[in-house]
């Protein structure tokens, strides 16, 4: 059984590396890391509101630091039009006149009462600082998390279907039906493959983007997450190959699994964004199963007990559908 | 003409070319109505404070800058305010004054925000009596849409790329590959078939999409047609590459997927960065960057730099063509 098994296994190895599976890992690997450590990290910064001081008479002599002087109308509105968070205070007619272009009322209240603050800056107390993380550090998490997640639910789940398809227009799985092997080993070594270049993945994504020192610390959770997600991905691609006719109509499955039910998970786990409906969502689970590996939160044990309920549901139903396959053959 | 009907016949059939070519559209559609949606909510501050904490006038007071949720308890406020996919402040009483606490991971606004809470509570009353002048900002999601629209416009251009790729690989799966090898025809014409095919379909989409999108007329218009126009040959030129080297349908989609994710990541990164110099002349070896370029500049009306990329694409035309004759002629010759 072993030495089947083996060479099930050494045959998907070189099955995946001749269909450039592997090759396709190293390069989104370095996509990833690109676009997080020269786009992201750059482009996720939200400095506070400027503001912008009109005052010829010299009134506001307390001012903060903070506060950015203009030396005419036109250059304020110059200023606010490029800068539209910014908030304008024209002085030039003795009591001073807040300038904001509009957008939420609550925060238009906010950016105005910050920058009329400022004409008369006091000692403000540091909040108290709870967390551990640092933007920074958080953004990298973010980030890193969204991309395993979209790249073993998305872009992996892709290339494990082809690889699927592939077998199955060349025949490969009618031929186990009269290989002398236990039939749930052909299953059980697609799955070991899978699992083994997905951790090797999380590993790689995680060092690489959330730095050696942070990465070590969260690995472990991480890589559990890793293997609940990529076997559910596996079992629901190994599902897709086995019912759906060829290649071509699963992309029209794929697009609803990348589009469709990814953003909302997105949307409600990352940002303010709550939709009701959500926790319906089996996806928004393994997505926060995973997110709460990276930021080192307590995960219920109800939720691994679903993982493990799902996985040996859907490998039941893969089974099933293997079964009926090599049926097929007689 | 014969010849072109059965290639249109072909793909028309391809699921994943029609859907291929309905994305783009759809997304544009998308960020249309997107246009009309306030997402400035996603930047409103939240605060978490403690049941029978606060005074009732302290949290209306709060409420006037955003949504104020009571915990029962400590622990719970604690792990809301750490809660990494929101904001919250929590807010407590201190005497007179407000303490507030933070996560620490927040954007330096949030922090900021934090931090000057107490000294606006302490103004409340004279903050209340300054006058505001508040002006019309048109459109809140100009600036995302102002990237996301010319990146969705480069997607529709390059579907091209994706048509022909599939139409080629779906020929050699099948094994037309062979038949066309000893019809009697040409290498320019089979490739002239072959480039219309995804031409025609890379254009009709962009252009379907740049209607949604953008509301030009004059010069401006007849600039993007011909950015368009030059951006889908290309895209359909290397789609004959892609099936030229693609041994069957998974290694294509390998190939497919990287070459869309370089036309995009290149442009995007480029404009998010601010490349100059000789790394900006290199990235226009990527023939979607003088595409997004173009686009770019055409929106805010420079029409010298869209000639300028105008001219790029159109080496980039002249360059794969020659590439592929040449390609082509020398493996005819190699079989004879």
């Amino acid at each position: 059984m072993r030495k089947g098994f083996l060479a099930l296994f050494k045959k998907d190895c070189r099955m995946l590396s001749s269909g450039k599976f592997f090759l396709m890992a190293i390069v989104f690997l370095a996509l990833y890391t690109a676009y997080v450590n020269f786009g992201y990290i750059r482009f996720m910064q939200m400095e506070p509101y400027n503001v912008y001081l009109y005052d010829p008479a010299g009134t506001q002599a307390e001012k903060s630091p903070l506060v950015k002087t203009v030396s005419s109308m036109e250059d304020m509105d110059a200023a606010l039009l490029v800068d539209a968070n910014g908030v304008g205070l024209d002085a030039s007619g003795g009591d001073v006149r807040v300038v904001v272009y509009k957008g939420a009322a609550a925060i238009d209240r906010h950016r105005t009462d910050y920058a009329l603050s400022l004409l008369h800056p006091a000692e403000n107390p540091a909040p108290e600082v709870l967390g551990t993380n640092t933007p920074e550090q958080k953004a990298r998490k973010e980030i890193t998390c969204e991309l395993l997640f979209f790249e073993l639910a998305a872009v992996g789940f892709l290339g494990i279907a082809a690889v699927l398809f592939k077998e199955k227009g060349m025949g490969v799985i009618r031929v186990h039906a009269i290989l002398p092997v236990r039939k749930d080993l052909f299953l059980l070594s697609k799955l070991a493959v899978f699992l083994l270049s997905d951790l090797v993945f999380a590993v790689l994504l995680t060092l690489l983007n959330t730095g050696i020192a942070d990465g070590v610390a969260i690995l472990s959770a991480v890589l559990l997450q890793t293997a609940i997600l990529s076997l559910m991905m596996a079992l629901v691609g190994l599902l897709c190959a086995l019912l759906l006719k060829d290649f071509r109509q699963f992309t029209l499955a794929y697009l609803v699994i990348a589009i469709f039910a990814a953003t909302p998970v997105f949307l409600s786990a990352n940002t303010s964004i709550k939709f009701d409906w959500i926790g319906y969502h089996p996806f928004y689970h393994v997505y926060m199963g995973l997110k709460n590996a990276y930021f080192g939160t307590a995960i219920s044990p109800v939720y691994y007990a679903s993982a493990v309920g799902a996985i040996l549901l859907l490998f039941l139903a893969v089974r099933l559908a293997f079964h009926r396959e090599i049926g097929k053959e007689g | 003409m014969k010849g072109l009907q059965y290639q249109l016949k072909s793909v028309l059939r391809d699921k994943f070319c029609l859907m291929t070519f309905l994305l783009p559209i759809l997304v544009a559609v998308a960020l249309n109505f997107m246009g009309s949606i306030d997402m400035s909510s996603l930047g409103e501050l939240h605060f978490g404070v403690l049941e029978n904490d606060l005074s009732p006038q302290t949290i209306t007071w709060l409420e006037r800058y955003g949504p104020v949720t009571a915990y029962e308890t400590p622990e719970e406020l604690t792990a809301a305010i750490r809660e990494p996919s929101t904001n919250v402040i929590g807010v407590q009483t201190d005497g007179d004054s407000l303490q507030t606490a933070i996560a620490g991971d927040e954007l330096d606004i949030f922090q900021q925000a934090a931090a000057t809470l107490p000294v606006l509570y302490e103004r409340r009353e004279t903050a209340a009596q300054v006058e505001v002048q508040t002006l019309d900002r048109p459109d809140l999601l100009e600036s995302v849409q102002g990237i996301f629209i010319p990146a969705v416009l480069i997607v529709a251009m390059f579907m091209g790329c994706t048509f022909n790729a599939m139409n080629i690989i779906s020929e050699k799966e099948d094994g037309v590959a062979f038949v066309n090898e000893i019809l009697p025809m040409t290498p320019s014409q089979y490739i002239l078939q072959k480039v219309v095919v995804g031409f025609l379909f890379g254009s009709l989409s962009s252009i379907v999409t740049a209607c949604i999108c953008f509301r030009m007329s004059g010069l401006h218009l007849e600039t993007m047609l011909l950015l368009i126009v030059l951006s889908a040959f290309v895209a359909s030129l290397i789609g004959l590459f892609i099936g030229k080297l693609s041994e069957g349908l998974m290694t294509g989609v390998v190939y497919i997927k990287i070459v869309m994710l370089l036309f995009l990541a290149v442009p995007l990164v480029c404009t998010l960065i601010g490349v100059s110099g000789p790394l900006a002349v290199i990235c226009n070896l990527v023939p979607s960057q003088p595409a997004f370029d173009g686009i770019m500049a055409l929106s805010a009306g420079n029409m010298g730099t869209a000639i300028k990329d105008i001219g790029i694409l159109a080496i980039h035309c002249v360059a794969w063509f020659a590439l592929y004759v040449l390609i082509s002629t020398r493996c005819k010759k190699h079989a004879t």
